[in-house]
C-alpha cells in the first residue's frame, strides 16, 4: 500500500497551513498584509491545487483494485472508500475555487493570512475525516474540523454579527460533539474496541445489550446531527452561514455540514441491526428539514440568510435519499444522495460566491460592510451581466429546474424513491417534489429582481467592474452546473463508489 | 456498591448538572465553565468504559486525548468571550443578540 500518496493526501494542506501563516506574519510586520502579500496568496493555492495530484494518484490505485484501500500509522487504520472519495473531490474542488476567490475579496482584510492557514487546516482536517476507520479517530478529525470552522465564522471580530454567530456555533457544536463522544463511550464499553470494522463484527456476532447501543445510535444521531444542521438542531447555522466571509459561507454550506454527515453516517455504520430504523429517522428528518427549511427561507430578506435556510432544505433531499437507500436497501437511493450531496456543493457555493462577488462590488469595494438584502440586487444585471448570470444559474439549479444540475440529482432521488414500491417511500417522494415547487417561491423573485427591475441606489454607486479573479470561480461552477445538468452520468464515476461504499458499510 | 455503580453515577451526576446548566445560563463564561462539566462527565465514562469492556489501557489513552481536544475548544470559546466583552460591552447573552429568524 502507498503509504505516502495518503500522507501527501492529508498532510500538504495540514503543513502548508502553518507555513502560510509564518510567511505572512514574517513579510509583513502590520496586521494587513503588504505588497508581498501575494505571495501568501499563491501558496494558500498552490498548496490546494498540490493536493491534487496525490488524490489523482489514490483514485487510479483504487479504480486499479476496486476495494477499499488501507494504510496504517501504528496500531492506527486509515482507508479510502468511494464516500472518502466523494468527500475528498467535494472538499478539494470547493477549496480550491474558494481560495482562488478570496484571493482579491479577502485582500487587505486584517488577519488575512490567519484566514488561509485555517482553511487549508479545514480543508485537509476534512478529507482525514473521510478517511477515518476508527470511531475516537472519526470524533478528533471531526472535532478539529469544527475548531477551524469557528475560527473562520467569527472572522470579522469587530462586527458583532459575527461574534455573535460564531459564540452560538461553538457553544451548540461543542454541546454535540460532547453528546456523539458519550456514544462512543457507550459502544467502547460494550464492545471493547473503537476499530469499526472489529465493532461491526461484534455487534453482529455476539449477544450484546441492545438498549445501550441503540442509545448510543441516538447520540450519534443527535451529537453529529448538530453539525449536519438537522431540524431542531440547525439554529446556529443561518447565523453562521450568513455572518461569516463569503468564501467560507460556501465552504461551510457546501462541505463542512456534508462532512457532519459523513461522520455520522460511519459512526451509525457500526451498529449494525438496526439500519431500518435509521433509515426511517432520516427520512423524517429529511421531510422535517425541507418544509422548515423552505418555510423560514421564504420570509428571509438577507440574501446570504435565505441560502442558508436553502441549505437546511437541501441537507433535507440528501437525508431522504439515504433513507431511501436504507430501508428499501438498494444503492439507487445512496447514489442519488451522493449526487445531490456533490451537484449541492456545486450550487451552493456558486450562489455564495456570486453573492460574494455582488458584496464585494456593492459595498466592500466603498469600504462598507453589511448584508446584501434582496432590494440591493435589483437591476443587477446591467452592470455586472457575468455576476447576474452565474447567481441566476445558481439559484435556478437550486429551485429543480431542468435541465439543470440540480434537477437531475433530485430527480434520481426521486426515481429511487419510486422504484423501491413502497407506499411510504412514494408518500416521502411527492412531498419533496412539493416541496422543490415551493422554493421556487423564493429563487424566482431574485431572478426577477436581477433582471427586470430598476437598477437599486446601491447599484448604481456600485464599483465599475469586477476582477476576473472573482468572476472565474463564478464561471467556471456555472459550467459545471449546466454541463452535469445537461450530461449527468458524466459524474457516475464518483457518485458510483460512493452509493455502492454507503451500501455496504451498512450491510 | 462496586466502583463501576459510582463512577456511572457520578458521571450521570455531572451530565445532569451540565445539560441543566446550559438551559439557565446566562453568561459566556459560565456557559464555557458548564461545557467543561459535560467534557469531565463524558472523559470520566471514558475510563468507566475501558474498565468494563477489559482493555482499560484504550479508555485510558482516550481520555487523555479528549482532555486535550476539549482544551482547544475552551480556548477558542473564551478567546470569543473576550471579544465578545471588548466589542459589546457585556457577557450577557440576551443583550448580545440581534440575529433574528
Amino acid at each position: 500500500m502507498n503509504v505516502s500518496m495518503f500522507a501527501l493526501l492529508i498532510g500538504i494542506p495540514l503543513v502548508s497551513s502553518p507555513v502560510v501563516y509564518l510567511f505572512g506574519r514574517l513579510t509583513s510586520r502590520a496586521e494587513v498584509l503588504n505588497r508581498q502579500g501575494w505571495i501568501v496568496r499563491a501558496l494558500a493555492l498552490l498548496a490546494v491545487t498540490a493536493t491534487w495530484w496525490p488524490f489523482v494518484n489514490l483514485w487510479l490505485e483504487f479504480q486499479a483494485g476496486g476495494k477499499r484501500l488501507f494504510t496504517n500509522v501504528e496500531s492506527i487504520w486509515i482507508q479510502l472508500d468511494g464516500l472518502t472519495f466523494l468527500l475528498a473531490a467535494m472538499v478539494l474542488t470547493l477549496g480550491t475555487l474558494a481560495i482562488l476567490f478570496s484571493g482579491r475579496y479577502m485582500a487587505g482584510e486584517i488577519g488575512e493570512e490567519k484566514y488561509y492557514a485555517m482553511l487549508l487546516a479545514m480543508i485537509g482536517l476534512m478529507i482525514g475525516l473521510g478517511c477515518a476507520n476508527d470511531l475516537f479517530n472519526l470524533w478528533v478529525w471531526f472535532e478539529a474540523m469544527a475548531v477551524s470552522s469557528y475560527l473562520l465564522v467569527a472572522f470579522y471580530r469587530e462586527q458583532p454579527g459575527s461574534l455573535e454567530a460564531g459564540m452560538k456555533y461553538v457553544v451548540q457544536s461543542a454541546v454535540g460533539s460532547v453528546l456523539a463522544l458519550l456514544g462512543v463511550a457507550l459502544v467502547l464499553a460494550q464492545t471493547g474496541t473503537l476499530d469499526m470494522d472489529q465493532i461491526q463484527l461484534m455487534v453482529g456476532t455476539m449477544k450484546l445489550n441492545h438498549l445501550g447501543l441503540l442509545a448510543a445510535g441516538a447520540l450519534f444521531f443527535i451529537g453529529f446531527g448538530v453539525k449536519v444542521a438537522m431540524v431542531p438542531l440547525h439554529t446556529w447555522l443561518p447565523d453562521a452561514h450568513s455572518q461569516a466571509p463569503s468564501g467560507i459561507s460556501a465552504m461551510l454550506s457546501g462541505v463542512v455540514i456534508e462532512a457532519g454527515l459523513v461522520a455520522m453516517l460511519r459512526a451509525l455504520s457500526t451498529l449494525t441491526g438496526f439500519a431500518l430504523s435509521w433509515g426511517w429517522l432520516l427520512l423524517g428528518f429529511g421531510a422535517l428539514n425541507m418544509l422548515y427549511g423552505n418555510l423560514l427561507a421564504l420570509q428571509q430578506v438577507q440574501v446570504k440568510r435565505m441560502l442558508a435556510f436553502s441549505s437546511l432544505s437541501h441537507i433535507g433531499y440528501i437525508l431522504m435519499g439515504l433513507g431511501i437507500a436504507l430501508v428499501s436497501g438498494q444503492a439507487a437511493g445512496a447514489q442519488g444522495a451522493s449526487f445531490h450531496l456533490f451537484t449541492h456543493m456545486l450550487m451552493k457555493g456558486l450562489a455564495f460566491l456570486a453573492v460574494g462577488a455582488a458584496m464585494y462590488a456593492l459595498f466592500h469595494e466603498q469600504g462598507i460592510h453589511r448584508p446584501l438584502v434582496a432590494h440591493d440586487l435589483n437591476g443587477i444585471s446591467t452592470r455586472y451581466p457575468w455576476v447576474a448570470l452565474s447567481l441566476s444559474i445558481a439559484l435556478l439549479a437550486l429551485g429543480g429546474l431542468p435541465p439543470l444540475a440540480g434537477f437531475m440529482s433530485k430527480w434520481q432521488i426521486f426515481v429511487a424513491g419510486f422504484q423501491s414500491g413502497n407506499g411510504w417511500l412514494m408518500g416521502f417522494v411527492v412531498f419533496a417534489a412539493l416541496n422543490s415547487v415551493l422554493s421556487l417561491a423564493y429563487y424566482a423573485p431574485l431572478v426577477n429582481r436581477m433582471y427586470r427591475c430598476v437598477s437599486a441606489t446601491s447599484v448604481k454607486k456600485g464599483s465599475a467592474a469586477i476582477s476576473w479573479t472573482l468572476q472565474l470561480p463564478l464561471l467556471l461552477l456555472a459550467l459545471a452546473v449546466v454541463v452535469l445538468g445537461l450530461f449527468p452520468s458524466l459524474m457516475n464515476w464518483l457518485t458510483e463508489p460512493a452509493g455502492a461504499a454507503l451500501m455496504s458499510i451498512f450491510k | 456498591m462496586n466502583l463501576i455503580t459510582l463512577i456511572v453515577i457520578v458521571v450521570a451526576c455531572l451530565l445532569g448538572v451540565g445539560l441543566y446548566g446550559l438551559l439557565i445560563t446566562r453568561n459566556l463564561i459560565k456557559i464555557v465553565i458548564v461545557l467543561q462539566l459535560l467534557v469531565k462527565a463524558v472523559v470520566l465514562a471514558f475510563v468507566a468504559a475501558g474498565k468494563v469492556s477489559g482493555h482499560p489501557g484504550i479508555g485510558e489513552s482516550v481520555a487523555a486525548t479528549v482532555i486535550v481536544a476539549d482544551t482547544v475548544v475552551a480556548a477558542v470559546a473564551l478567546a470569543l468571550a473576550v471579544q465578545v466583552r471588548m466589542r459589546l460591552g457585556t457577557l450577557d447573552i440576551p443583550k448580545i443578540s440581534s440575529l433574528r429568524g
